[in-house]
Parts: C-alpha cells; structure tokens; sequence
C-alpha cells in the first residue's frame, strides 16, 4: 500500500514537475538569492559583501526613498477608486443591448493593446501645454489649461488620468462578471419595486464583488510597480518637485544605472511586503463585502 | 474550411510565406580562418554609417592580414548592456561607451587597465588633446580611448540678435552680458506668452550637460573627495539660474519649454528661430542642414562670469575594453587601426565632432560639415576645460543635479535651499560608498 502511494507521489512530482521546476528555478530560487542580496553591497561585477541590515537602514533615512513611497501611495490611492469606478461604469454601459455594442467594445478594449511606449508619446503631446488637444479643448470653453507635466500641482493628476487609458482590460472582467449575474435577481428586485439605482447597488454590486475583489488586488500590484508610463513621459526628469518619481524607478535606477543591487533587492523586498500587507488589509475587508454565490 | 478562412489564410498567409522565404537575409559572412571581434556601439543610423565603413574596411585590410574580423554591433544602453554581459563572463571585446561612466565602471572593475596594451601597440598619448587623453585615465590608470570628441558652446541666432538691435559679430562674453542680450532678445505676446525666447537654461533643451551651470562661475565640482556646490561660486551659479527664470516669469517659461519637443528636429527652438541662443555640441549643425538650412548663426564659447577665465566643457566618446575579453591583443590592432588620425578624423568629421589630436589635419577642417567647427576645436585645448566629474558616484549626482536644478527653475526651492538640500544628499552618496567601498576592502582582505 504503502509502495504504490510512494510510486503515485513520485509520479505525481514528475508530471507536475514542469511547474515546480520552473518555480524553484525561476521564482523561489531568485528570491531567496534577492533577499541574500539585500544584505550585501553588490555592484554587479564584484562579489557581494554582507552588510547585514545597512541598505534597509539607509533606506528607512533616505528622503528619496520616502518621497517615492509617498508618491506611489499617492498615486494608487487615486487611480485604484477611480479606474475601479470608471471601469464598473464602463462595463455597465457596454453590458446594455445597443446598437453597435461590438464596437464600443471594441474601443474601449482597443488602448489596451496600444504599446505603453506609444501611448506615453501621444499622451505627451495631448497634454502638451500650448499645442495639446486637452488644453486647446479647455480653451474653447474659457478655460486657460495648465502645464499639466511640468507644474508639480498638476503632474501627478496628469498621470493618473492617462492611467484610465488602459481601463479597458478590467472592463472585459467586469463584463464578464455583469454577464454572470442571473436575470431572476433582478427580476426579483423588479417585483419588490426596485428603481435602477437600488439594482445596481443590491443586485449588481454584490453580484460581481469578487470580480472587484479580483481587479482591486490586481490594481494594487500594478500601481505599487508603476514604471513605464512615467519613465517614458517625464524622461530623465522626476517631475516637478519629484512628483512623478515612483517607487519602481527609484528601484530601477539603483539597480541598473547606480549598481547598488543590494540596496535595490532591499527595495524590492519592500515593495513585496507593502503589496502582501495591502492585498491582506483587502482580504481582510471582503470578509463583510464580497458575496460568493453558492457559498 | 469557409470562404472567410480562405481569404484570411491567403490575405496573411502568402506574404508572411513570400517574407519567410524572400525576405531580408544577414549579409555579412564571416571569412573562414578569421577571429571575431566582438565590437559593441551606442552610435546607430547616420552616426553608425562611417564607423561601420571604417570597421569594413579594416576588414578588408589589416583584418585580412592578421585574420580578424571586426563585427559592429549597434548596442541601445550598450553600458548597462557591457556590464551585465561583463558580469555574466561574456563580454564584447571592445565597446564604446561615454566618458563618464569610466570612473564607476573602473571602480567596479568591468574595464581592462590598457597602460601596458597601449604602450606594446605604440599608441602616442602626446598626439592627443591633452585633456581629451585624460577623459579616459582614471587614478593615473588608462581605462579608456578617446574616440569622438566635442564641446558644447553658445549658438545664437545673428538674425533675432540683429533684429533685436544687437551686434551678431559681439556675441556675449560673459554672463552679465549674456542676461543683457537675453532680456532684449525675449518677446511676448499680449497674453504674456513667450513668442521668443532670449535664453533658457531648462533641461529640456540641452543634453546630458545640465549640471554645467556652476563650472561657468569658476566653481570645480569635485575635487577627487567631495562634490563642492555649496560654495560662494556654486551659489552665485544658482542665484543666476533663479535670477534669469524669475525675471523671464516661471509660468511662461515653463509654457514655453513645454512646446519643445525632441530636440533633434524642428521642435528645438533653437532650430525654429523661436529661441535666439541656446548651450549646445557641434551636431546642431547637422539639424540645421536638415530642418532649416537658411538658419544664420554664431557659435563662440559660453559666456563665464568674468572674461579672464572662460570656462569650457569638454567631453567625449571612449573605446574600453571589458574585463574578461577574450581577445586582447586583436582588439588593440582593431583600436590602433580606428585612432590613426586619418581614420578618426573621417569619423569625428562624419559625426560633426571635433579632432581629438593636438594639431588636427588641414583636410579636417576642409569641408567639415560644421562650418564653426574651428571654435569648437579651439576650445577643447583652453586651460580653462572641465569634463565630467571623475567620480564612481556621477549618474546619481547627476540625477540630483537634475533634480536641483529642475526646483530651482519651477520656483518650488530657493537657490540656497537647493545647493544646501542637494550637497547633503551627495556628501551622504560620497560618504555612503565610501563607507561600503571600505567594508569591501576589508572583506576582500580578509579572504
């Protein structure tokens, strides 16, 4: 008995190998070595010194440091509500039976495909302060438009709007999720006199809350890592007063333009942390709010 | 399979078949017998042309003989490239990099010492600019090669400089004189918008040079131990950049140089006669001939703050040799054959740089395509040339330079705020690696 359930554990491990192969190698083998690392003074080409707590201690002095955190706090705290909001309405919109449904979806999906890189050079030039389309808009309404990049006020607006850019992948989930809601709860909700509003909040909401759960966890990561939309918009630059400084390009340049991996894998080890620290902060809140049909 | 299909699997089938099979194909064939040189540049496009037709014709000539060939391998970030390949034990055998990654990359010892290799291959350092051979030693050590040079120098507009009542033949000497010209060459609209700008320090329309202001106020930045800013001279320099922002007005400077674009093309504007003078290398003149060959300017050496010592700066391209290449010797016949002064003057003339030798050859000049080149030239032999800061820690000074001088410019810190907030982050950067330079030292010594 014993033999054939040894015999069925190893096979098991070998068809399944594929994937814990590639995680020992490819993940967990990285992390513990990033997380030797940041113990060490490691420029790359020299073999690391261990230095014990040094990086995190700098760190925790480093104003730089500080700002980037404050930054990217900032910054998800304004595009994680808003692009959730947005997206549900989106999904909301493109859930009705129109004419020409196929084609709103189509563009809403559409930026999502467009390259980052392209996206912030167009976005560039639509913020652009005396030739962009936004401003040249707002102008015809009476409105004198900022320097949206260049004003530390008006910078980091400016990127969490063009954030919204992309709002196109969690609306294909959230329609998904629309799409799954049975037809009786509304129908029920109609009997008992229910206007459209108290649909959308007793119906609508709770049945795609773990969709949201889903999209709010997946926004928290993406936001924590923001890079390439900034790092292509504001160049060399951090942005007025290093608004637009965020946590993932001050890691960035540690690592690859100063050399300090250690104080870099510190970074990143931080990050990680602050990410598990936040995904379980909304865990522990979607214990009252999300509703597991069937649970 | 429907119709739709049919049409689908023709309409990308036959082109992507007629690619696979018709397409382009690599050209180049590597001779039997011969030994590939590896050879990594950040030059690409019109830069890349002449380095490639020197490189093919070494390949035809002293490649033949001595049974190398020299690949050219158009590398973007080629240093964040070198190193990684450097550090993965397979680096190209020669790669050209900017001057002032020399001192870190030699401190992370990624750089072959080239002391012994030049003097066994007879390369003449007395040939070269002084100060250009110098770009590339580190700690009386040879690191690196001087490839092509350049200095950066006022340009100005001698049409807006007539119009505006100033004499295009007495371009400003010093900085005094340079704010007097700026003011007068400055117009705005009734709205207050900047139509033209006089002069503008802004990142945005210079290069990797930002961090030069204080140098043209006699202040030398590092000292080989500390990064001196705040200083009586480094201060002066931040005044006159909030000087000059705040007398232009924050909010129309800040809208004017949003209208800038890449620099490279007809955004500049410089180039579109929007700007009267601007702090730039000899390659303008290329972007002139392309987009507005009409331009009629001036090119003399950046005002200083006093006319006894004009403050140039100097930098370079470099040719280093990883550590870890594995062809040495064949990389130095490569880099003997490239810093014939013939060949590199073709190259420097090509790319619209200067000569990095003493006495540049009278064909140099003949038929540049910079037609200020003699200026450039002249100032990279002034006592009073500056480089980069020889410093393992300069990108992430650089970056807080950048950083200071955006705050000072956007009104968000006062000067001396800023020189006080940003000397102590560099002395802590200084101090920081030193500090771990020593633990390594102490690591190293111990094993």
């Amino acid at each position: 008995m014993a033999c054939r359930r040894n015999s069925n554990l190893i096979r098991g491990l070998l068809w399944t190998s594929p994937w814990w192969l590639g995680f020992l190698l490819f993940l967990a083998g990285p992390m513990c070595i990033s997380f030797y690392i940041s113990l060490c003074d490691y420029p790359l080409l020299q073999p690391p010194v261990y230095v014990g707590g040094h990086n995190y201690k700098t760190l925790m002095a480093d104003p730089v440091f500080h700002k980037v955190l404050v930054n990217t706090l900032v910054y998800a705290v304004f595009a994680i509500p808003l692009g959730t909001m947005m997206a549900i309405l989106l999904a909301t919109l493109l859930n009705r039976r129109v004419v020409g449904q196929a084609l709103f979806r189509t563009c809403i999906f559409v930026p999502t495909v467009i390259p980052i890189v392209a996206t912030g050079v167009v976005w560039l030039w639509m913020l652009n302060p005396r030739y962009g389309l936004i401003n040249h808009a707002l102008s015809m309404i009476g409105i004198d438009g900022p320097s949206w990049l260049a004003s530390p006020g008006w910078a980091m607006t400016s990127l969490v709007l063009v954030g919204m850019w992309g709002v196109g992948s969690p609306v294909v989930i959230y329609l998904a999720g629309l799409q799954d809601i049975p037809t009786a709860l509304y129908e029920a909700a109609k009997l008992d006199g229910a206007s459209r509003v108290r649909q959308f909040w007793h119906v609508t909401l709770p049945g795609i809350s773990p969709v949201i759960l889903f999209n709010v966890i997946m926004a928290i990561i993406a936001t924590w890592q923001i890079f390439a939309l900034p790092y292509v918009m504001m160049k060399e630059s951090s942005g007025p007063d290093r608004s637009t400084y965020f946590y993932t390009m001050y890691l960035f340049d540690n690592a690859f333009r100063f050399l300090k991996m250690g104080y870099a894998s510190a970074m990143a080890w931080i990050q990680l942390l602050i990410i598990l620290a936040l995904t379980g902060v909304v865990f522990l809140l979607s214990r009252r709010t999300v509703h597991y049909r069937g649970a | 399979m429907n119709i739709r299909g049919a049409i689908l699997l023709i309409v990308l089938g036959v082109p992507s078949l007629a690619l696979v099979l018709f397409g382009p194909r690599q050209t180049e064939e590597v001779p039997a017998e011969r030994m590939v040189l590896q050879y990594w540049e950040k030059w690409s496009g019109i830069e890349a042309q002449p380095m490639k037709r020197i490189v093919a014709r070494f390949n035809e000539t002293v490649g033949a003989d001595r049974g190398i060939w020299v690949k050219y391998c158009a590398i973007s970030n080629v240093e964040q490239r070198m190193l990684i390949a450097t550090a993965g034990g397979d680096p190209p055998d020669v790669a050209g990099v900017f001057d002032h990654v020399v001192p870190q990359f030699a401190e992370q010892g990624a750089l072959l010492v080239l002391d012994e290799l030049v003097a066994q291959h007879g390369i003449d350092s007395v040939k070269f600019k002084p100060f250009l051979w110098d770009i590339g030693v580190y700690q009386d050590k040879v690191y690196a090669l001087p490839s092509t040079p350049y200095t950066v120098a006022l340009h100005y507009n001698r049409r807006l400089f007539r119009e505006a009542g100033l004499d295009p033949d007495d371009p400003p000497e010093t900085i005094a004189e340079l704010d007097e010209c700026a003011r007068k060459l400055t117009v705005y609209n009734d709205e207050g918008r900047i139509v033209q700008a006089g002069f503008m320090p802004a990142p945005a329309l210079l290069g990797w040079w930002h961090w030069v202001w204080p140098c043209y106020f006699n202040c030398r930045l590092w000292d080989g131990e500390k990064y001196r800013l705040e200083t009586p001279e480094g201060l002066e320099a931040l005044r006159w950049l909030a000087r000059r922002r705040h007398e232009t007005g924050i909010g129309a400077a800040l809208d004017f140089e949003g209208t800038a674009g890449a620099i490279e093309g007809t955004q500049n504007p410089f180039i579109s006669e929007r700007m009267a003078m601007v702090l730039q290398g000899p390659w303008v003149a290329n972007w002139v001939r392309s987009f507005n060959p009409g331009l009629d300017y001036g090119v003399v050496n950046f005002p200083s703050v006093s006319k006894e010592q004009r403050n140039t700066f100097v930098s370079a391209d470099v040719f280093v040799i990883p550590k870890g290449a594995s062809h040495l010797q064949e990389a130095m016949v490569f880099l003997k054959y490239v810093l014939q002064q013939e060949v590199m003057e073709e190259l420097c003339k090509e790319q619209c740089k200067i000569s990095p030798y003493v006495e540049p050859s009278p064909v140099f000049f003949d038929g540049h395509p910079n037609p200020h080149i003699r200026v450039f030239d002249e100032m990279a032999m002034s006592e009073y040339a500056f480089g980069h800061p020889q410093m393992p820690t300069f990108k992430q000074v650089s970056k807080e330079m950048l950083f200071m001088l955006e705050s000072i410019l956007q009104g968000v810190r006062s000067p001396e705020q800023a020189a006080s907030d940003t000397q102590k982050k560099v002395d802590e950067i200084v101090a920081d690696y030193n500090h771990m330079a020593e633990r390594r030292r102490i690591a190293e010594g111990a094993r």
